[in-house]
């Protein structure tokens, strides 16, 4: 797209939300290049923020006839090239859709604009003891349209689901401007469960315009527990052991010895510097009960060698154990100039498996790797060390990277657990599905999207695509 | 192949037992270059849901399809074919102290395939979810006779589109389900059924202080007079005298559940009377309660889907009616079902299926019949006015059965 074709696009789109609402210097188009995905790049010829579904549909109608790609975005802080405007075009960001606009506590339900971020609304349902389950880490910054479409997770999945078990209902603006309203407050509503598909479907069914999204009840109570072992694989058999004896842990946190180190010459929580791996494991829910888990689980870390098992008796020592993990990417930072994690996941038994091959793919290619992760649900974020600056490195780097989510692959498991495909990982796609199962997918995006006009060259591998993919440019995050 | 069968009257149709999914991709090749259709079934327990079939073909019974993949117990997960029955797939899991946490009538009878297919659900939908919360990967037979699927075995997993939501709840007309994963959750170590006795005057309040409980009942089940009558009865135990029976559910750890079961005496029990069933006593209740939706004497049965916060009313107007049903709801959740046994007329049925549309429409809901006689088919709307998104549904029924061949005629809006 070129400059000239540009401007009248952006006078278009001046004309639908008014100039305030739509950036088109190249300053400030900068800063929509890309996501938390940072080594494809591309900007979009005009960033336009509706406020309203109405004009959603004008944007997307203008679209169409002008023959433009468009892409939504939220907060951006995606991390698999979700919202790269591959083609360049027209990006719709909803930041300020951020309206609330019902809360239903009988019910149980809310109904939320796309750019709502995900904290915001856990904050205002808090005086009612109520919260929105899912918690990705960037839940401070990221917008519950965007979890909608990525099907975001975080620490408490295993217990309490990911996004798509907590949305009910979405209202979407199609590829081709109509706007549909799928599910809704009430259960069972007679019908394919299209919301059900559209949640995860990384912005390539349309704009999502509304949700209506299940709020939860707040646990009473937490027990909180900090195990130090021998070996990784004690801790994760402790978790399997866990798990087995019908307990599960709202959330547990593995932090390996690398990890450890990093965190013990930063903040001196006075951690073994020997010991394989600290798992970080906590019980909610109603009172009655969790201390009979507890205990439980202190025999069970202790029938699997645990060195010591520490237990918050307070809030306090409760914050204090959480701040080792939550402050270990802070320390990560001490080790090395840049880092890039992955997001490959394998049946939780496995962990072993795959953490043993980390670190051998670690020496393979003379790579320093880190793992803290969200242990219970086989998810795993290796950390690798690397300095940008080295292309040789950047290199080891991929290669290890590929090793490892092919691995994952081989164990039984997925590539993405909560990061999705975007364009980093639509060359795993082939590897993880047959060409039948690529092409059923095709035929439900031709459904939704049948020109790919919206978000063109994400998911699915298109032929003749031109992006080049899975470059060692992200951030780690958890 | 002789047997053959009727669906809502329309037949006889051909049964075939594919032994396999290659047999069964042929069957479908054979199916498409006729221009005819396939029923899939398996043990027919959801057969009455739906319009008469539009189209000549054949049933597939896909009973002999029901090998246990991989039982990775640790995993907590399972993969099977869809033609395993409920029990088995339930006594398999519970050897390794698991179980797939939804409510299956008929559960010797009804298969994998199709309670998937159907989107069963039960009393404790409200502390477990439905269906669409443990399928974690999938495999159908697509037009082609093709096998494709979706998700993968493990429990947490973004890579493509959610094939798995898309095919739970599509009662078979977009592929024939040939194997699914589930993710599994442990035995509860203690169950318990408390039996709260309220008149109607009282429903609403009883249901605003669940709501608000410090406890977190894993069902809250409302029965009118004649639904409790007979799901005691089912259970051999004696029948409240109240017009309004709730069945509270508790399952945890024995702390937790007896914590909760104290918590709500005291919450509850100085405005009205409560009976305890614990642990083994608890069972039979349980099951009478589940099976009560599958007994042989209803003929007729209304679905509605409303907000929770009406359903006390709901149930309290549809009780008022002349041809008094078997009032049972799904209270926290929303959903109410009225049965009736036979006697009923079409002209009441009409009657009264308009009157709970009605109601629902202020609930923000909707009714479906997913049970009558076939006869009443042509007359009584069995899923009501197509939904506003119902194009879009005949859309996706487009792309992934362009030829009609899977269940054509049977689901919303003619799909």
């Amino acid at each position: 797209m070129t400059t000239a074709t540009a401007t009248p696009l952006a006078e278009r789109m001046r004309g639908i939300v008014g100039a305030g609402n739509v950036l088109s210097s190249a300053s400030d188009l900068v800063v929509y290049e890309c996501d938390g995905f940072t080594i494809e790049k591309n900007k979009p010829d005009v960033v336009v923020f509706p406020s309203s579904t109405e004009q959603i549909v004008a944007i997307v109608k203008a679209c169409v006839e002008l023959g433009v790609p468009f892409v939504p975005r939220g907060a951006g802080t995606s991390l698999a090239g979700g919202c790269l405007p591959v083609g360049g075009g027209v990006m719709i960001g909803l930041a300020k859709m951020k309206r609330i606009l019902e809360v239903n506590y009988r019910d149980r339900y809310a109904v939320i604009e796309p750019g709502v971020v995900n904290l915001w609304l856990t904050n205002h349902l808090k005086p009612q003891g109520y919260h929105f389950a899912p918690d990705p880490s960037s839940q401070g910054a990221c917008t519950i349209g965007g979890n909608v479409a990525t099907n975001s997770g975080g620490p408490h999945t295993l217990k309490y689901g990911v996004t798509v078990n907590h949305v009910l209902g979405v209202e979407l603006v199609l590829p081709d401007g109509r706007v549909v309203h799928t599910g809704g407050p009430v259960e069972d509503a007679p019908g394919y469960d299209l919301t059900g598909v559209i949640v995860g479907s990384e912005g390539t069914f349309g704009v999502a315009a509304k949700a209506w999204v299940r709020i939860t009840r707040n646990p009473e109570a937490y027990r909180t527990l900090l195990g130090v072992f021998e070996t990784v694989d004690d801790a994760t058999n402790t978790i399997s052991d866990i798990i087995g004896a019908g307990i599960i842990p709202g959330a547990r946190e593995m932090l390996d010895s690398l990890i450890l180190q990093a965190v013990e010459a930063a903040f001196r929580f006075g951690f073994p510097l020997d010991a394989g791996a600290v798992l970080i494991m906590e019980v909610d829910g109603l009172d009655a009960g969790l201390d009979q888990d507890a205990e439980r689980i202190i025999e069970i870390a202790k029938k699997n060698n645990a060195r010591e098992v520490r237990k918050a008796n307070t809030d306090a020592e409760r914050l204090l154990l959480w701040k080792s993990r939550k402050q270990a990417f802070g320390a990560v930072g001490r080790l090395a100039p840049s880092y890039c994690t992955q997001d490959g996941v394998v049946p939780r038994t496995k962990l072993p498996l795959i953490l043993r091959f980390i670190q051998e793919m670690g020496a393979k290619y003379d790579l320093r790797i880190a793992n803290v992760f969200h242990a219970g649900d086989g998810n795993i974020h290796p950390i690798i060390l690397f300095d940008e600056r080295d292309a040789d490195q950047v290199k080891r780097v991929l290669n290890a990277s590929h090793a490892i989510l092919d691995e994952c692959i081989r164990l039984g498991g997925s590539v993405t657990g909560e990061h999705g495909i975007g364009v980093e990982k639509i060359d795993f796609m082939p590897k993880l599905f047959t060409p039948d199962d690529l092409a059923m997918m095709v035929r439900l995006r031709t459904a939704f999207n049948p020109d790919n006009r919206c978000s063109p060259h994400k998911m699915l591998p298109t032929a003749g695509a031109c992006i080049e993919q899975s470059k060692a440019g992200r951030r780690a995050a958890l | 192949m002789n047997e053959t069968c009727y669906i809502d009257g329309f037949g006889p149709l051909p049964i075939v037992k594919p032994d396999g999914v290659a047999s069964l991709g042929d069957l479908i090749r054979q199916a498409a270059a006729r221009a005819a259709a396939l029923y899939p079934v398996g043990g027919q327990t959801s057969i009455s849901i739906g319009a008469p079939p539009s189209k000549a073909g054949q049933i597939v019974d896909l009973r002999a399809l029901a090998k246990v993949i991989d039982f990775p117990a640790r995993d907590m997960t399972v993969t099977v074919e869809a033609g395993i029955t409920m029990k088995h797939l339930s006594n398999l899991l519970a050897r390794e102290n698991l179980r797939l946490p939804i409510d299956v009538p008929h559960a010797d009878c009804a298969t994998l395939g199709g309670i998937l297919a159907a989107n069963v659900s039960g009393p404790r939908r409200l502390g477990y979810g439905t269906l669409r919360d443990y399928v974690i990967g999938i495999s159908a037979l697509n037009d082609e006779g093709n096998e494709f699927k979706a998700g993968g075995r493990v429990v947490k997993n973004v890579a493509g589109y959610d094939l798995c939501k898309l095919l739970v709840g599509s009662f078979g007309t977009l592929g024939i389900i040939t194997q699914a994963t589930l993710k599994l959750r442990p035995l509860p170590e203690l169950q318990t059924v408390l039996v709260l006795m309220g008149e109607p005057g009282q429903l609403e309040a009883i249901l605003t202080s669940l709501h608000v409980s410090r406890t977190r009942p894993v069902c809250v089940e409302l029965l009118n007079q004649a639904a409790a009558r007979t799901v005691f009865a089912e259970a051999k135990l004696a029948v409240p005298d109240t017009s309004w029976v709730l069945l509270v559910g508790y399952e945890g750890n024995a702390d937790a559940v007896a914590w909760q079961v104290q918590q709500l005496v005291k919450e509850v029990g100085k405005q009205r009377r409560i009976d305890g069933r614990i642990d083994f006593t608890a069972k039979p209740l349980c099951e009478a309660v589940v099976e009560l939706a599958a007994l042989p004497m209803i003929e007729t049965t209304f679905k509605a889907s409303i907000l929770p916060s009406a359903t006390a009313a709901f149930c309290q107007q549809v009780d008022r009616e002349p041809q008094r049903p078997l009032v049972r709801a799904h209270a926290a959740s929303g959903i109410v079902y009225g049965h009736w046994p036979s006697g009923l007329t079409l002209a009441q049925a009409a009657s009264m299926l308009t009157t709970w549309r009605d109601l629902a429409v202020q609930g923000q809901g909707s009714v479906i019949v997913p049970r009558c006689p076939s006869a009443w088919k042509t007359t009584l709307s069995v899923w009501g006015q197509p939904r506003p998104d119902a194009w879009l549904m005949r859309e996706v029924k487009a792309k992934f059965d362009p030829k009609g061949i899977f269940n054509p005629g049977r689901f919303v809006d003619g799909i």
